[in-house]
């Protein structure tokens, strides 16, 4: 990716928020040469030019002795070539497993961040409907109003019923009385009749209510036969 | 007896149970049975008591004049209404609970406003892979290492790594 449209406080106003680095760096050819020199020289010298500029380079700098090749150059060579040997082989493993340390750490805060989110909208709405409740006292004040009312209501009709069967009570106790005193006149009468009359019975009349008893019974035995 | 009975309303237990907050559901349930039971009493009760057979009476009585006596009394007897004596103090509680209930509304809303003013910035965070330790410790203050307390790296107790 090339870098050249990077536009950093190339205006008078700076830019803020600054945008986001770039994920990767610039391009480079051969691990060394950014790519921009190449682009730089396409124009001119085409595709080869900057090979060219190199290969001149490196021989004038070999001919003239300007870089003397003693045991030095050997020990870079072979150190250089491990080195790179090493990165070629081994570069993409260990750049995966530092992406994937990089990504538990990015995965926790984000983690962190949606739980509070939730939080707080979770927050939210229980306060609103708390307030949806707080509303709803009028049901309490009104059923204890009703209550109230309830009594009240329920005293008075029993103030009423005592007052009826209070008065019914004295009414029937004065007909029970009136009904009591009549009937046991009526029964001391008939036991006074009974009595008078057992006593006026001489003895003359009982003897002759006695003789026509029997001249009766022995009238009767005439007619009447046993039933067997 | 126009204003005997202060009018008894109807009172939608449905919606008033759904409003009762879980820790508070005891105290309704005692509220809603004894409700109940003055409602079962008051229906059980007549509203009129039955009216006394005078005539019978005056018939069967032979004391005169005792029950012309009894039915003008009765008749002149006015029972007294049981004075209503607590409604003011439902309606002083009502007050009462209206001014709290303002109050709690007041404190729920500036709550809310503070959960919303949270969220907003929360939402409005750049992504984690944007960020550096420094809009980190901007966004969330108790990241940030305390250099002055702890002045070797790494700037926490050892306990905290």
């Amino acid at each position: 990716v090339l870098h050249v449209t990077r536009p950093l406080h190339t205006t008078q106003q700076r830019l803020a928020p600054l945008p986001p680095l770039p994920e990767k760096g610039g391009e480079v050819r051969h691990g060394l040469i950014p790519e921009e020199f190449f682009q730089f020289l396409y124009p001119k010298t085409g595709v080869t030019g900057p090979y060219m500029l190199g290969t001149g380079l490196l021989l004038y700098l070999l001919s003239k002795e300007i870089y003397v090749i003693n045991h030095e150059t050997v020990a870079a060579a072979c150190i250089l070539s491990v080195i790179i040997y090493g990165i070629k082989k081994y570069g993409a493993d260990v750049a995966a497993f530092a992406d994937k340390l990089n990504e538990e750490k990015m995965a926790k805060a984000l983690a962190v961040k949606t739980e509070a989110i939730k939080g707080l909208e979770t927050a939210i709405e229980e306060e609103k409907k708390e307030q949806w409740r707080v509303e709803g006292r009028k049901y309490l004040f009104d059923a204890k109003r009703n209550n109230i009312a309830m009594l009240l209501e329920t005293n008075y009709r029993e103030r009423l019923l005592t007052v009826y069967n209070e008065v019914k009570k004295r009414l029937d106790y004065q007909v029970a009385m009136q009904n009591l005193k009549r009937q046991k006149e009526q029964d001391y009468m008939i036991q006074w009749v009974e009595k008078n009359v057992i006593q006026s019975i001489t003895p003359q009349q009982q003897k002759e209510s006695i003789a026509k008893c029997i001249l009766d019974l022995k009238a009767l035995s005439k007619t009447a036969q046993a039933a067997v | 007896m126009a204003g005997r009975r202060a009018a008894i309303k109807a009172i939608d237990w449905a919606a008033f149970a759904e409003r009762v907050p879980p820790n508070q559901r005891a105290m309704f349930n005692a509220l809603k049975t004894r409700s109940d039971a003055l409602s079962a009493r008051l229906a059980a009760l007549p509203e009129k008591p039955p009216t006394i057979d005078w005539a019978h009476y005056k018939a069967a009585v032979a004391k005169s004049g005792m029950v012309d006596e009894f039915q003008k009394k009765f008749s002149a007897l006015k029972v007294p209404e049981p004075v209503d004596t607590q409604t003011a103090k439902i309606d002083a509680q009502e007050q009462e609970a209206a001014k709290s209930t303002a109050e709690y509304v007041q404190a729920s809303k500036a709550r809310i406003a503070q959960y919303e003013q949270q969220l907003q910035k929360l939402k409005s965070m750049i992504p984690f892979e944007q960020m550096t330790f420094e809009d980190l410790n901007e966004a969330f203050p108790e990241t940030k290492l305390d250099k002055e307390k702890y002045p070797y790296w790494p700037h926490k107790p050892i306990a905290d790594l």
